[in-house]
């Protein structure tokens, strides 16, 4: 028996291993017996072997991969295969021959073609030969044509630095000039500017602090004649007045001059100065007198008033009398 | 073939051809980059030098795109602006249209800056601003700021730009310096140790004294011992300087009071008797002495020294002497030494 012919096994890590030793094809009998008694080992021809697939696989029945095939599958193929062989019947055929002729398939194009199932085959084989190595390709010299010419080009006759440069250094000198030059112009602007300014400011100081000398100048003596004329007016007014206080007194004295007498005329004159006599003679005598003369002219006035009234008083009676007496 | 890269100037950006140039680059500043801003500006700095571009610049009121710059967070890249502003206010158009676009605000913000090449920059443009009328007008509001810079800064580069601006305004305009304090300031400069800044100092005292005000503060500050000293240097614009202070400064009576008793007479005397001068300095020198002369003369002590010195302003102010102001000024002198009530 064989030892060992295949083994798989399933490892811990689930990797699933098989090998087998390589053994040649058991003729299978068509009517097997019991399985262990079937250990034999007839090695039969391959060739005609049942179970070997021979000729053009093409249109043959496939089994197809599905293990097992859906019931509603099998069902579904077959309708397919009476479908099929129904349509076969149904199929309109040529009408059968007459009798004693036969139909014969034949070509109608232009150019007939020969038809058999032997297809003409030849066989042929080549060989190739070994290899050799392959020999160095010739050197393609093309032919000649045309004239021959050559040309050199000489150190320095391309590019000549000294040529080349004079432009960019004439540009580059120029612009450093002309930028160097403005900024020096600029310069040169402003100190100027400033010599001038401050030359004006000089000759302006100089003038200004003569005009400030002639200025204070001026304030001072013009201060000193405010002072002198001040000075003057006060003199001037003290002379005035001296001279109207001399004039005053003068006038004063003049006038005193004569006031003596004029006093003494006028006081004469309202009667200040008396004859003691004759005043005593004017202030008690005379009002005396006066009063004397007034009081016995009074009597004889009041005797006089009641002579009349007692006349009339009479005459009056006399009146009512004779009035009475008439009644 | 223009774009040869590897020959450009790493530090400029690509400068396109003729008219296109400069709209390019105010084009490439309004990147983000940092550094391309920075080529892009060196590149202008260096167009700038053409009167043309400039015109094109100021035309095209590119000036506008500058302001944000002048803002940028990198100093190096304010400092280029800075820079470019000074290149612009070189040319009188450009500088006018540099104050009407108002750059000033932001530009005299940077007067603060942190970066000290920034603020010298910042300090070049204004003395080149200040050098024109209208720029000089349009910085006298910043006057007193800078008197205050004055005690701040210490560079002397910066010292002399801040001395030199604030002396073109107060050319204009003396109040806002002196009402700064601006005497006593530029005082403490006269004797500083620098020759730059003892001049500039002078420059602007000048300026400020021919007020009336500022003459008062000088003479009451006793800066004329310090003015008479400046006299005697070898500088001959710091003794130029100094002569025009003092030659205002005599004009009021306690001026010529203290000149007489610091003795400058003789000093004087020395300036004006040197018989060289061909250069205009010393032409100048000789014009401020005669005329502090002829202040002091009118002073009854300096008029007796003077007397005595006659002779030689008569030979100055005789045919033989060249110039027009000398002899003018030396005539003016001998009339007032020799006035008599």
């Amino acid at each position: 028996k064989m030892a060992f012919v295949s083994r798989s096994h399933r490892d811990p890590n689930e990797t699933y291993t098989f090998s087998s030793r390589p053994r040649p094809v058991e003729n299978r009998p068509k009517y097997r017996g019991p399985p262990f008694e079937q250990m034999q080992s007839n090695y039969g021809n391959i060739m005609y072997d049942r179970r070997v697939v021979r000729g053009n696989t093409h249109g043959q029945h496939i089994i197809p991969t599905a293990a097992q095939t859906h019931p509603i599958e099998i069902q579904r193929q077959q309708e397919i295969r009476r479908r099929k062989r129904a349509r076969e019947q149904f199929r309109t055929v040529t009408p059968e021959a007459l009798q004693g002729r036969k139909h014969i398939d034949i070509q109608t194009e232009l150019y007939l073609e020969e038809l058999s199932d032997v297809v003409v085959a030849t066989d042929s084989e080549c060989q190739t030969d070994a290899f050799l190595d392959k020999p160095a390709t010739p050197l393609f010299i093309p032919a000649k044509s045309g004239k021959d010419v050559e040309t050199q080009i000489e150190e320095g006759e391309l590019f000549d630095f000294d040529l080349e440069v004079q432009p960019v250094l004439e540009v580059l000198v120029g612009k450093t000039i002309e930028q160097s030059l403005m900024e020096v112009m600029e310069e040169e602007e402003l100190a100027c500017l400033r010599a001038q300014q401050r030359a004006f400011n000089e000759l302006r100081n100089n003038e200004l602090a003569e005009v400030k000398r002639l200025q204070e100048q001026e304030r001072r003596h013009s201060e000193e004649k405010e002072r002198r004329t001040a000075q003057q007016r006060e003199m001037l007014k003290k002379e005035r007045e001296t001279a109207e206080k001399i004039a005053a007194r003068a006038y004063t004295q003049q006038y005193l001059a004569d006031l003596l007498p004029a006093v003494f005329t006028s006081l004469r004159g309202h009667g200040y100065f008396y004859d003691p006599v004759e005043k005593d003679v004017e202030t008690n005598f005379f009002p005396w007198l006066m009063t004397e003369v007034h009081k016995s002219l009074e009597k004889r006035y009041t005797a006089r008033a009641l002579l009349d009234s007692k006349t009339i008083q009479y005459i009056f009676s006399l009146v009512q009398k004779t009035s009475l007496c008439l009644r | 073939m223009l774009m040869a890269g590897g020959v450009m100037d790493p530090s400029r950006a690509p400068v396109a051809f003729g008219r296109r140039a400069v709209p390019q680059l105010f084009e490439e500043l309004q990147q983000p980059d940092a550094d391309r801003r920075l080529r892009a500006l060196n590149s202008l700095c260096d167009l700038m030098h053409d009167p043309e571009r400039i015109q094109q610049t100021v035309r095209a009121g590119f000036l506008q795109q500058l302001k944000v710059l002048l803002e940028d967070e990198d100093p190096s890249v304010r400092t280029t602006t800075c820079e470019l502003l000074l290149m612009l206010s070189c040319k009188y158009t450009a500088s006018e249209a540099l104050l009407s676009s108002s750059l000033l605000p932001p530009l005299s913000r940077l007067l603060d800056d942190s970066s000290s090449s920034c603020r010298r920059s910042v300090h070049r443009v204004m003395k080149q601003l200040s050098v024109w009328t209208s720029g000089a007008s349009a910085l006298l509001p910043l006057v007193p700021k800078l008197m205050l810079k004055l005690n701040e800064e210490e560079d002397e580069e910066v010292l002399v730009l801040l001395l030199s601006t604030v002396s073109c305004c107060s050319r204009e305009d003396v109040l806002p310096a002196l009402a700064s304090d601006g005497v006593s300031l530029l005082g403490q400069k006269l004797s500083h140790p620098s020759p730059n800044i003892r001049r500039e100092a002078a420059a602007a005292m000048m300026t400020l004294s021919v007020c009336e005000d500022g003459r008062q503060q000088v003479c009451e500050q006793a800066l004329l011992p310090v003015l008479v000293g400046l006299l005697q240097e070898d500088d001959i614009e710091i003794q130029i300087h100094a002569a025009g202070v003092i030659m205002y400064a005599v004009v009021i009576t306690p001026g010529k009071q203290q000149c007489l008793d610091l003795d400058a007479i003789p000093v004087l005397l020395d300036l004006v008797s040197k018989e060289k001068e061909e250069e205009d300095r010393r032409r100048v020198l000789v014009m401020y002495s005669l005329r502090v002369l002829t202040a002091l003369a009118e002073a009854p002590e300096g008029r007796r020294l003077l007397l005595e010195q006659l002779p030689l302003l008569v030979a100055r102010s005789g045919a033989a002497e060249e110039d027009e102001n000398i002899r003018r000024a030396a005539q003016t002198a001998v009339s007032v030494i020799t006035w008599t009530p």
